[in-house]
């Protein structure tokens, strides 16, 4: 799909590549300076330069192929869960996020510094293609764009980037945000999906609500008081049985709808759709309390 | 790693984060939920349902359904919109309630006004 020139679909798909790179930013400066910091001096700007090349290179690569991939039926259901984990992913707390497992020992020699800093890029840069691929509704114009906008400041601006997520933390929640809404278009615009959404509009909303507390839980459950954390885990898990037993009524073509039951097996699956997750929930807080007391007694012992 | 995470401020964002910051991207998820609502629904049962007025001739653009095509900027914009709202009427039923609040019985000031 080529969105139109500087439309408000086309500057928001730029915005939102924008927003994604900066916050899935790999730290390509870091991986730079350790690969390369025990060379020569002279070929120390030779690997800067190439290893910078090839990362740019290499995630132009991967995007505009991610495009093409995810035009393919069902990798656009795959990519959106891919993203719903990333974004779940960027919004929980890292205890200990210094360490670096990319790059720990510098190169001896010019082709290896740029092949671990290339090597590098397209590991950190897997989680990012992804999303730009999505968020570009196919634009090959806006993923050259935003890689154009995004990629210096990336490469040379990581102090400017830092500045601005260390004055407006809200910014990653954004980022957060935009990759569950991106996550969402790409899982309802995929072409196996697409007719079954038609048919059932309803499991839009559930999908979209879905998404959102999955990956934003991580964020607000940290708000949350001890007692109330288990609703992050039942408000998705409640989604998803509701949204199962639409799947299951179109799978086996099973009534579930109460209104249009006719025998008492149509009314006890309504029954199961609407209660059965209640003995389910209370398992679950049971389990979880229990586990809470054993770890207790083994921190106390 | 990320490189959010070189910033101990920013790696720490869920305990950083502004109130004002955290309530517009609220604001912006229940503009993006309202938005996946409007495409969810469907406008015939709208109609039989009696609830046209209420979804369609209300807001005209601004109407949940008309929600559906907007982009991702004028979620932003909405969602700067209503965040501004809720602190505009946080801020303004604050002072409201403040003013309504009864003097103390024992205070030395019991009527505060002040000549």
């Amino acid at each position: 799909m080529e969105l139109e020139f500087f439309s408000a679909a086309f500057l928001s798909a730029l915005f939102a590549i924008i927003l994604i790179d900066l916050v899935l930013a790999g730290d390509n400066a870091l991986i730079i300076g350790l690969v390369a910091r025990n060379l020569p001096k002279n070929t120390q700007n030779k690997v800067i330069f190439w290893g910078t090349f090839g990362a740019i290179a290499i995630r132009a690569a991967m995007a505009i192929l991610v495009v093409y991939i995810l035009a393919v039926p069902g990798f656009m259901l795959g990519g959106g869960l891919a993203l719903v984990w990333i974004a779940r992913k960027l919004l929980t707390p890292e205890p200990d996020a210094a360490a670096n497992h990319l790059a720990k020992a510098p190169a001896a020699t010019f082709a290896g510094a740029v092949r671990t800093i290339v090597i590098a890029d397209a590991v950190m840069g897997v989680d990012n293609v992804l999303a730009i691929g999505g968020a570009a509704h196919g634009s090959i114009l806006l993923i050259v764009l935003g890689l154009a906008i995004s990629v210096p400041i990336i490469v040379w601006g990581s102090q400017l980037v830092i500045k601005l997520v260390d004055r407006y933390p809200s910014v990653i929640l954004l980022g957060g945000a935009v990759l569950a809404w991106t996550a969402y278009s790409m899982i309802v615009r995929e072409p196996l999906l697409v007719a079954w959404f038609e048919a059932h509009p309803a499991t839009k909303l559930v999908v979209a609500i879905l998404i959102f507390s999955i990956s934003l839980g991580p964020w607000y459950s940290e708000r949350l008081a001890e007692h109330m954390k288990p609703l992050v885990v039942l408000l998705p898990a409640l989604l998803v049985w509701m949204l199962a037993f639409e799947v299951a009524a179109s799978v086996w073509k099973v009534q579930v709808d109460y209104l249009l039951a006719k025998d008492e097996g149509e009314y006890m699956l309504e029954g199961l759709r609407w209660l059965g997750w209640l003995p389910l929930a209370a398992l679950f807080l049971w389990v979880r309390e229990q586990l809470a007391a054993r770890t207790r007694r083994a921190a106390r012992s | 790693m990320l490189l959010i995470h070189r910033s101990p401020r920013a790696a720490n964002a869920v305990r950083t984060v502004s109130p004002g910051g955290e309530l517009f991207v609220a604001a912006v998820v229940i503009c993006m939920i309202l938005a996946a609502f409007g495409d969810a629904v469907d406008p015939a049962w709208i109609g039989e349902a009696g609830l046209e007025v209420a979804l369609f001739d209300l807001g005209g653009e601004f109407s949940v359904l008309a929600m559906r095509h907007w982009h991702l900027l004028q979620l932003l914009l909405a969602g700067a919109a209503l965040a501004a709202g809720i602190t505009v009427l946080r801020i303004g039923s604050t002072v409201f309630y403040r003013a309504l609040r009864p003097a103390p019985p024992g205070g030395v000031e019991k009527v505060p006004i002040k000549l």
